[in-house]
C-alpha cells in the first residue's frame, strides 16, 4: 500500500490527487491522508507531497471538463470541510467520476458520492450559517470587524457573500482559529491574508467595542421574545451555543 | 392614555419592538436581489435569519411599528385605544438610521414595518411610504423590506409602497366575517379583502409586463405534481376571473390592469391630507424596483375565536388561489387582554394547533395535497397526537406499501418522512442502480416514520402488518415525545445540577 500524504490547503490536495492517479500503483493500492500523520502503518510507503500549481490546475480543469461544474463545487467545498477522511472521500468519488462522467453526482447508491455530498453539504451548511451569525463591530465609525471561529475553512465562502452585500464599505472577517482575514476596501474587490501573532494580538483588542447600537440590538433582542411562548430548547437547535460565542447579543 | 414625547431612542425601541412582536412574518424570503456599488444590501431568495429569540422564532427583520397610537379598538390587540399604554412613535429618520446601522453590523436582513392606525389609515400610510422612500433614496438601502398595508389607505399610496417594499402583507386578522365582527369592530373584510386584491392584481400586471407569467413562482416541485392546489386546472378559472375581476370592477385609482401596467403614472398629491408628494421619480417609468418582488402574506389569528382546523385550511388554500398569496401565517392567540367575548387571560396559546396548521400549510405549498384530502367537515380538526401527514397515510393504508424503485415522484412525497428533496434524490438516485434501506438513510429519508409505508425491490424494512391499529399504536409513540416538548416548552426541564452554577462555587 502507498500513502500520499499533504498539507490541508486546496492546492496541496489537488496536487496530491494528481500524484496518486500519475504514480499508477492502481486505485485499490493508494491512500491519501492529510498531513499530520499522527500514527504511521507498518508496511506502508508514504509519499509527502507539495503544492504544485500547475498539476492542481490540471485536475481542476479535468473535474470541471470531464465531470461537471456541480461535481468541481461539491469537491470544492468538501474540501474546505473539517473531516479527517475528506482527502480519500474526494479521490474516490473522482475516480469514480471520471468513470461516470457528469451523472455521478446523482449517484446516490455510490458510497463515495453520498459521502462528498455529506461533507460538501456540512460546509455549505456552515458557509450560511456564518452568513447568519457573523457579527460586525464598529471601530473608528468607518471600519466593519468580525471575528468567527468556524469549523470548516469557510471564510472566504461567507466573505463573497458580504462582497455583495457591503460593497461600499471597509470590512474584515478574521477567522481566530486559521488566523486568516478577508480584508474587503471600500469600492474594490476583497482579499484573503494571513495574519502574524501581533496582528491578532492588535485586532482582538478591537474586539468588545460597545457603541449605541449594540446596546439598542441587545434592548430589541429582549423585547422581541414572546414570555408566554418562551422556549430555550427550540432556540438552542436552531442556534446552537458554540455559533454564540462572537454574536453580539448573547456577550455580556 | 400616556404620551410621552421626551423618551430616549432605546426606550422607543423598547415599547415599539415589544408591541410588533405578535406579528408572525418575518421571512426574508422570495426575492434573489444583486448588491449595488454605493448602494448598502442585497436580498437572497433563500432567505437569512440572523438570530433565534427566546422563544425560538427567528429575527431575521428589524420587526417595529411606526407607531403604537391606534384609534381601532380591536378586543385582542395590545395597542388597541382602549388600553392604557405608553404611547410613543418613530421618526422617519429613526427608522432609517436604526435599519441601515443593524444591517452593517449584520444583525438584520432588512426592516418589517408595520403601524397602528395613526389618526386615519391614509395619514398612517403617508408616514409609511414617506420612511420607506428615505430609506431608498437618501440612505441608499438596497436590501430587504416587508411593509404592512393598511386597510382603508388610498390605491395610490398602497402601490407607491409596493414599489418600494419587496413583499407586502394585509392582516386577515380572523378567518371570518363574524369573528372579525365581535373582535375588531372597526374591521370588515371587505375592507382587508380590497387592498389585498389591488396588491395582487398589480402584482400580476406588473409580471405580465415584464415578460413573467401572471402567477408568483413556487416551489420547483410542485412542476411535477398534477393535483397540487396551484397547478393549472386548479387555479385557471382562478386567475381569469382575477383578470376579468379587475377589468369589471369599478377602476380602484391606482390599480393596475395587466395591460395598462407599462403605462403607469401615478398622481402627483395621493394622500388625502396632501402632505406627502409622491417623489418624481416614483411616477417616471424608468423607476426600476418592480412592484413587491416577493409578493404578498397574511396572518391569521387562531384560537381566539371558535373556528375548526377545517375551515382555517379551506381559508388557507382559497387564499392561495385566489389571492396568489406567498405565505399564509398564523398566530396562536395569546391572551393579553382581559374581555367578555376572549378566552381568559391564563388559557395557555394554543402551540400544538399552531404546530399542526403549519404542517398541513406545508402539506398544501410543497407535496400536492388539497385541504380536503386532510381534513373534512365530519373530521374538522387535525388529530393531536400524529401529524397530518402521517393521518392522512394511516387512512389510506389501500395505497401502501409503495415500492421505492418503481412508484411516481408524486406518490413517493406522499409517504410520511420523506420531503420534497429526499424524494428528488430517490429518483434521481434509482436511474443508476436499486435501492436498498440503506441508501435510503443515506439520502436523508426518516425512516422511522417510513419503514411502515415502504418496500426495497418487494421487500419490507421489518416484518410490518399493514394494520391501521398497529401502525398508529407505534407512530404516536414516536410522536409523543415531539409532541409534548411543544405543549410543554415553557415548563423548565429537569437538568444536571452544577456546583458551580446553582451553588457559586469558586474553581
Amino acid at each position: 500500500m502507498t500513502i500520499y500524504t499533504c498539507g490541508e490547503s486546496f492546492e496541496e490536495m489537488m496536487t496530491c490527487i494528481y500524484e496518486a492517479w500519475a504514480g499508477r500503483r492502481g486505485h485499490a493500492n493508494v491512500k491519501l491522508q492529510l498531513e499530520p500523520v499522527v500514527q504511521p502503518e507498518l508496511f506502508c510507503e508514504y509519499i509527502p507531497v507539495g503544492a504544485d500549481a500547475e498539476k492542481a490546475q490540471k485536475v481542476v480543469r479535468a473535474i470541471r471538463q470531464k465531470i461537471s461544474a456541480e461535481a468541481y463545487r461539491q469537491v470544492f467545498y468538501a474540501a474546505m470541510s473539517c473531516f479527517p477522511d475528506r482527502l480519500e472521500a474526494i479521490y474516490r468519488f473522482l475516480v469514480l467520476g471520471f468513470a461516470c462522467g457528469a451523472g455521478v453526482t446523482d449517484m446516490f447508491s455510490e458510497a463515495p458520492v453520498m459521502r462528498v455530498l455529506e461533507l460538501s453539504r456540512k460546509c455549505g451548511n456552515e458557509t450560511h450559517y456564518f452568513r447568519e451569525f457573523t457579527r460586525f463591530v464598529c471601530v473608528d465609525e468607518k471600519v466593519y470587524v468580525a471575528h468567527i471561529e468556524p469549523k470548516c475553512n469557510i471564510t472566504a465562502m461567507t466573505a463573497r457573500h458580504f462582497a455583495d452585500r457591503m460593497p461600499s464599505e471597509y470590512w474584515m472577517i478574521i477567522d481566530d482559529n486559521r488566523r486568516i482575514a478577508a480584508v474587503h476596501p471600500k469600492n474594490q474587490p476583497f482579499y484573503m491574508t494571513g495574519l502574524s501573532a501581533e496582528e491578532m494580538q492588535r485586532l482582538a483588542e478591537a474586539r468588545r467595542q460597545n457603541d449605541l447600537y449594540t446596546e439598542l440590538w441587545k434592548e430589541f433582542f429582549r423585547s422581541i421574545g414572546i414570555a408566554q411562548r418562551s422556549n430555550e430548547k427550540c432556540q438552542r437547535s436552531l442556534m446552537p451555543l458554540w455559533y454564540r460565542k462572537h454574536v453580539t447579543e448573547f456577550l455580556p | 392614555m400616556k404620551v410621552v414625547s421626551d423618551i430616549s431612542l432605546q426606550e422607543k425601541l423598547h415599547i415599539l419592538a415589544d408591541a410588533a412582536k405578535y406579528d408572525v412574518a418575518c421571512t426574508s424570503s422570495g426575492v434573489d436581489r444583486k448588491g449595488k456599488e454605493g448602494y448598502l444590501g442585497n436580498s437572497v431568495s433563500c432567505g437569512i435569519c440572523h438570530s433565534f429569540a427566546s422563544d425560538g422564532r427567528c429575527i431575521s427583520l428589524l420587526k417595529i411599528l411606526l407607531t403604537n397610537h391606534c384609534i381601532y379598538d380591536c378586543k385582542y390587540c395590545i395597542n388597541r385605544s382602549s388600553n392604557d399604554v405608553v404611547r410613543t412613535a418613530f421618526t422617519p429618520q429613526e427608522v432609517c438610521q436604526l435599519t441601515i446601522e443593524f444591517y452593517k453590523r449584520n444583525y438584520i436582513e432588512g426592516l418589517f414595518l408595520s403601524s397602528g392606525i395613526w389618526k386615519s389609515p391614509a395619514y398612517t400610510m403617508e408616514q409609511i411610504c414617506q420612511t420607506l422612500y428615505l430609506l431608498r433614496t437618501e440612505y441608499k438601502f438596497n436590501g430587504y423590506i416587508h411593509v404592512k398595508a393598511i386597510p382603508g389607505a388610498p390605491g395610490e399610496l398602497l402601490s407607491a409602497a409596493g414599489y418600494l417594499a419587496d413583499r407586502m402583507s394585509v392582516n386577515l386578522e380572523l378567518p371570518t366575517g363574524e369573528g372579525l365582527k365581535k373582535l375588531a369592530p372597526n374591521k370588515s373584510h371587505k375592507t382587508i379583502l380590497k387592498p389585498m386584491r389591488m396588491i395582487t392584481d398589480t402584482i400580476a400586471g406588473h409580471r405580465l409586463t415584464i415578460g413573467k407569467s401572471a402567477q408568483m413562482e413556487r416551489s420547483s416541485s410542485n412542476r411535477y405534481l398534477e393535483n397540487s392546489i396551484f397547478s393549472a386546472a386548479q387555479t385557471g378559472q382562478q386567475s381569469s376571473a382575477v383578470l376579468q375581476g379587475s377589468a369589471g370592477r369599478q377602476q380602484i385609482p391606482g390599480e393596475v390592469s395587466s395591460a395598462a401596467a407599462e403605462t403607469v403614472i401615478m398622481p402627483e398629491n395621493p394622500g388625502t391630507s396632501g402632505n406627502f408628494t409622491l417623489p418624481a421619480e416614483l411616477r417616471r417609468r424608468d423607476w426600476k424596483r418592480p412592484f413587491a418582488p416577493a409578493g404578498q402574506s397574511t396572518q391569521m389569528i387562531i384560537g381566539a375565536t371558535p373556528e375548526s382546523d377545517y375551515h382555517l385550511l379551506k381559508t388557507t388554500q382559497h387564499l392561495y388561489q385566489t389571492y396568489d398569496l406567498k405565505r399564509v401565517f398564523f398566530s396562536a392567540y395569546v391572551p393579553l387582554n382581559e374581555d367578555s367575548a376572549l378566552p381568559a387571560l391564563d388559557t395557555p396559546a394554543p402551540l400544538l394547533r399552531e404546530h399542526r396548521l403549519y404542517q398541513a400549510d406545508w402539506l398544501l405549498r410543497f407535496y400536492g395535497f388539497q385541504a380536503d384530502e386532510l381534513l373534512t367537515i365530519e373530521r374538522p380538526n387535525f388529530n393531536e397526537q400524529l401529524d397530518p401527514k402521517c393521518d392522512w397515510a394511516l387512512r389510506h393504508l389501500e395505497l401502501f406499501p409503495v415500492e421505492i424503485n418503481r412508484a411516481p415522484y408524486d406518490m413517493i412525497l406522499r409517504i410520511p418522512g420523506i420531503g420534497p428533496k429526499s424524494a428528488m434524490r430517490i429518483v434521481q438516485a434509482r436511474r443508476h442502480g436499486t435501492l436498498d434501506f440503506p441508501h435510503l438513510k443515506r439520502i436523508g429519508v426518516v425512516l422511522k416514520r417510513a419503514h411502515y409505508f415502504i418496500t426495497c425491490s418487494g421487500k419490507m424494512m421489518y416484518k410490518t402488518p399493514i394494520e391501521e391499529q398497529y401502525i398508529t399504536r407505534q407512530l404516536v409513540g414516536i410522536n409523543q415525545k415531539e409532541n409534548w416538548q411543544i405543549m410543554h416548552q415553557r415548563e423548565q426541564s429537569f437538568r444536571q445540577m452544577s456546583l458551580f452554577d446553582d451553588f457559586q462555587m469558586q474553581a
